[in-house]
């Protein structure tokens, strides 16, 4: 009887949003007394397995085809000699795309600054960002903290291009820094600091920090403000409570937020073009160099693109091993 | 806390405010600026190169393309990430992780590879380059975004719900319809919004997968190679302004739907 009771309001409640219109039938009415309908529906939920297999099919296709598709098909490109086909040629199997990485320095070089880059600048975000996050989550009241972080996020909706070009503004021979510079008597002439290391470091963490700061955030938004008066009471100074107790608790935001930061940062690729000079050259450029030409560079780029992949993927599980296994370390 | 570490700490917040914004507000100020020269001091001022940007035809014609493609594939990728959450949702099944991770899998690739694989996976399937191809790329890219809001949304939908419409006659599919539509809707406007900026600013997948048509960002960086102009700050203040309103109206519309249920 109860049962009965409790399902009729809730179906009152559900009704009312999308019909409204008393006895009249209703869309759904309608189609459920359709004859073709009910002869379908009753074969499809007639089985639990039937129902299932309906469910995942178009998914599972989309999962393995869509996502999981294009990775394949570069992983095999990368084992042509020639691609994409051409006529009266049958493309063969090969491994000179992968020994060109080993054997020719020039591409190591920018693949290394790559990841040297990418790991110095995640590091780099995280002490920036943390104090934010750590302010953010711990020192503003419930109803303020969303208003600061809308406030950090307005200029994270703004895109990589219009961004990078924001940063070429600022930092360019007759840009706002130098200007500055130039009215403090400080220099005479201006600083070149585009198309250098620092223009795309700069820009780099500028894009890529507000993707530390919401993982950051969240993580340390959950932990209770009890638990540091609790360390306080216990006769804990600012610094052992942030140590031990604070950061511990907040290694999975900084586990998530770093991983984040640098396979997004290994990826980029009009940042490096914008801001950096022949100097800066990151793996992305080279990638796309074999891109631009058509022909026989395209298994080699594909090549490259794996071994990117490959290192920047186990880097980054790794990485988050660690921050797992010191996670459960530090609760012991 | 001390009163003095606190202070030091709004300081910080206060100054990755400045941090965030100093470079846009620059970019906005010199898009007013009544020369063809980039660079400060602004001696003289205008409103030419803004209204320019609302008469250049070509403009106007890329920045419908851009709304075409980010429309079409937030509109697929709402469509297979509710699809693949209510399979992943409250059901185990073997192979289940396993589908997650490759859920997934196309938010943790790098861009650049994410953007070379498609394209050598367009190419296998003879699919020319430009709009369709961009589309599909974006639709890709942007489903896992979809997946993870969707499923966190459904965690919270309570059992009772679809049994009392299913007690009272409706199927699998009409309750689905029904409750659980109704229900995800707040996740589906943010995931929404979210998909729609994520391919308006994408550059990377728009660089390889295009044709001859340049998306917005695309053409925005076409321009900067050919050096730097106040048009491009009045074209990229538009695109900055269009975004920013965008992304606040969906905080606030989540936010107040949020409250609501």
């Amino acid at each position: 009887m109860s049962t009965s009771s409790r399902s009729e309001t809730a179906a009152d409640t559900s009704r009312r949003p999308a019909s409204g219109r008393g006895d009249s039938p209703t869309f759904w009415g309608r189609l459920s007394n359709a004859g073709p309908y009910r002869a379908v529906t009753d074969y499809v939920f007639g089985s639990t397995r039937r129902q299932f297999v309906l469910l995942a099919a178009f998914p599972i296709f989309w999962i393995l085809f869509a996502h999981l598709g294009p990775i394949l098909q570069m992983i095999r490109v990368s084992f042509l000699d020639s691609y994409p086909p051409s006529v009266g040629h049958t493309p063969h199997f090969t491994l000179d795309n992968w020994r060109t990485f080993f054997t020719e320095v020039i591409f190591l070089r920018p693949f290394f600054r790559t990841l040297v880059f990418s790991v110095v600048l995640t590091f780099a975000t995280l002490v920036l960002v943390y104090p934010v996050a750590y302010f953010l989550s711990r020192h503003v009241k419930r109803d303020n903290q969303m208003l600061l972080l809308l406030l950090l996020l307005i200029p994270f909706w703004v895109g990589e291009i219009v961004r990078t070009y924001a940063i070429m503004i600022l930092l360019g021979n007759t840009g706002a820094v130098n200007l500055i510079l130039k009215a403090l008597g400080l220099i005479e002439q201006p600083i070149a600091f585009m198309y250098t290391n620092f223009s795309l470091s700069f820009g780099i963490v500028y894009l890529t920090s507000l993707y530390m700061l919401m993982p950051l955030y969240s993580a340390l938004e959950k932990i209770p403000q009890s638990f540091s008066e609790a360390a306080a009471d216990l006769g804990a100074g600012p610094w052992t409570r942030f140590r031990r107790v604070i950061l511990p608790l907040s290694l999975e935001g900084i586990s998530s937020g770093c991983t984040l930061v640098f396979l997004i940062s290994t990826g980029l690729y009009a940042t490096p073009i914008l801001l950096g000079g022949p100097s800066t050259t990151l793996f992305s450029e080279t990638i796309a160099g074999f891109f631009h030409v058509a022909g026989d560079e395209w298994p080699t780029g594909a090549a490259f693109s794996t071994i990117m992949l490959l290192t920047a993927l186990v880097l980054s599980g790794t990485f988050m091993k660690l921050m797992g296994a010191l996670q459960k370390g530090g609760r012991k | 806390m001390t009163r003095n570490t606190r202070i030091l700490m709004s300081i910080i917040y206060w100054a990755f405010v400045v941090y965030l914004f100093v470079p846009l507000v620059l970019m906005v100020l010199m898009g007013f600026k009544d020369s063809k020269f980039i660079g400060f001091p602004i001696k003289s001022w205008t409103l030419d190169w803004y209204i320019g940007v609302f008469r250049d035809t070509e403009v106007i014609s890329v920045f419908v393309y851009s709304t075409t493609i980010a429309v079409a594939s937030t509109a697929i990728s709402l469509t297979v990430g509710t699809w693949i959450s209510v399979l992943l949702a409250g059901r185990s099944f073997f192979g289940r992780t396993v589908i997650f991770g490759l859920t997934v899998l196309p938010a943790v690739i790098p861009g650049i590879i994410s953007a070379i694989s498609f394209r050598i996976f367009a190419r296998l399937l003879g699919i020319e380059t430009g709009m369709f191809a961009i589309i599909w790329a974006h639709a890709v890219h942007n489903v896992p975004f979809v997946a993870l809001v969707v499923m966190a949304r459904l965690a919270t939908l309570p059992a009772s719900h679809t049994e009392a419409a299913m007690d009272l006659g409706a199927d699998r599919f009409v309750s689905f319809f029904r409750i659980t539509l109704p229900y995800l809707k707040p996740a589906l406007i943010g995931a929404g919004v979210f998909c729609m900026l994520l391919s308006f600013d994408d550059f990377v997948r728009s660089f390889f997968l295009g044709g001859y048509e340049p998306t917005l960002p695309v053409l925005i960086f076409s321009k900067l190679r050919s050096g730097m102009s106040p048009e491009i700050n009045a074209i990229a203040t538009v695109v900055l302004i269009m975004t920013a309103v965008l992304g606040i109206w969906a905080e606030r519309s989540m936010r107040r739907m949020g409250k609501g249920t």
